[in-house]
């Protein structure tokens, strides 16, 4: 299965949900996914794509566009190609479908970019705080307009 | 402040004190108070200088030269610094890289499971001013502000020649007198 292959399939079943779709290498795929059908696009992937390893989810704010960006990179062992899919959510009241139902393994992922982003992963089983302690929940500490910095704290102790 | 005392005189503060002909009546702190004015303290800090045994509890890279430092090569032991792994048997506790936000309540309990007299020995640039977590959002600044510091050792990780003269200045400190561990 070829990286052509799985553009036409992709595109060809989900027409509205994926946008903006490209090939950019022999390896490498990239699409913009709607939000709302992400959970259905990932479970064609791995039902009958062989995308069967989400390597990561991670969360990108861009302040400026005012939206924030889910991007789940998606690998297979049975293939060379890794699918780059990015969802975009309004910076205010970011939610989007979680993925732990058809990959287990976004789980600690999904529960990261929450704690970083405050992206809410709606039916998640167990969303809390992954590494951060409980009360910096809320502060949301890599979106673009954190302000809790301690550079101007610290003093030079030596 | 109670002393040692040879004849009780009867006054009226001391009247709840039951007075006994020929037996001189302290307490265990009166003792230690009084022998913190005496010579008797510089052989104490001698004995104390020459046992500080530390607390292995890595927390950053600085904590594997630690455990370097601790071992054969290095040899700690000629000057009485041995590792322990209990913080109920260490005297010296090493903060050994950048402090986060979450291990923080953790460090002040093994800080408050440690039996008096301490010290706390602050080793590398994390610990000290941040380091190159120095703008972090998870990390606690100031950490001399939470802990008595004696000795700070810079470096990033030190050597542990580096942190073995840090011990050296902590035992000068304690020969003179001058440590934040014991109140004199």
């Amino acid at each position: 299965m070829d990286v052509t292959e799985i553009f036409n399939s992709l595109t060809g079943t989900f027409p509205e949900a994926i946008s903006e779709a490209a090939v950019e290498s022999k390896i490498r795929a990239r699409a913009y996914v709607d939000k709302e059908k992400v959970k259905e696009v990932c479970q064609y992937l791995k039902d009958s794509l062989q995308f069967d390893h989400l390597c990561v989810v991670c969360g990108v704010d861009y302040i400026k566009r005012n939206e924030f960006e889910v991007v789940y990179h998606i690998a297979s062992y049975n293939h060379p190609v890794v699918l780059m899919l990015k969802a975009i959510l309004p910076r205010e009241n970011p939610e989007i479908e979680s993925i732990v139902s058809v990959y287990w393994n976004a789980n600690w992922y999904e529960r990261e970019t929450y704690e970083l982003y405050g992206i809410v992963f709606k039916n998640h089983p167990n969303l809390k705080p992954l590494i951060l302690p409980e009360e910096m929940l809320g502060e949301w500490p890599l979106r673009k307009d954190y302000e809790g910095f301690p550079n101007k704290t610290a003093r030079n102790l030596v | 402040m109670g002393e040692v005392k040879g004849k009780k005189t009867s006054t009226p503060n001391e009247t709840s004190v039951e007075e006994i002909p020929g037996v001189i009546t302290t307490t265990a702190s009166a003792i230690s108070d009084f022998l913190k004015k005496t010579k008797a303290q510089d052989l104490i800090n001698w004995g104390r200088k020459n046992s500080m045994w530390f607390m292995v509890q890595p927390m950053g890279c600085c904590g594997v030269e630690m455990i370097a430092m601790g071992c054969a090569h290095y040899d700690t032991d000629r000057f009485g610094i041995i590792p322990r792994n209990s913080p109920r048997q260490a005297d010296v506790m090493l903060i050994s890289g950048y402090v986060t936000k979450k291990y923080l309540p953790a460090l002040k309990r093994l800080w408050e499971q440690m039996p008096s007299p301490k010290w706390v020995i602050a080793i590398g640039d994390c610990s000290i001013s941040g380091g190159p977590f120095y703008e972090s959002y998870s990390t606690v600044q100031n950490i001399d502000e939470i802990f008595p510091i004696d000795v700070f050792v810079p470096g990033c990780p030190p050597r542990p020649e580096a942190m073995l003269q840090g011990f050296v200045e902590l035992q000068e400190k304690i020969k003179a007198k001058k440590d934040l561990g014991t109140e004199y």
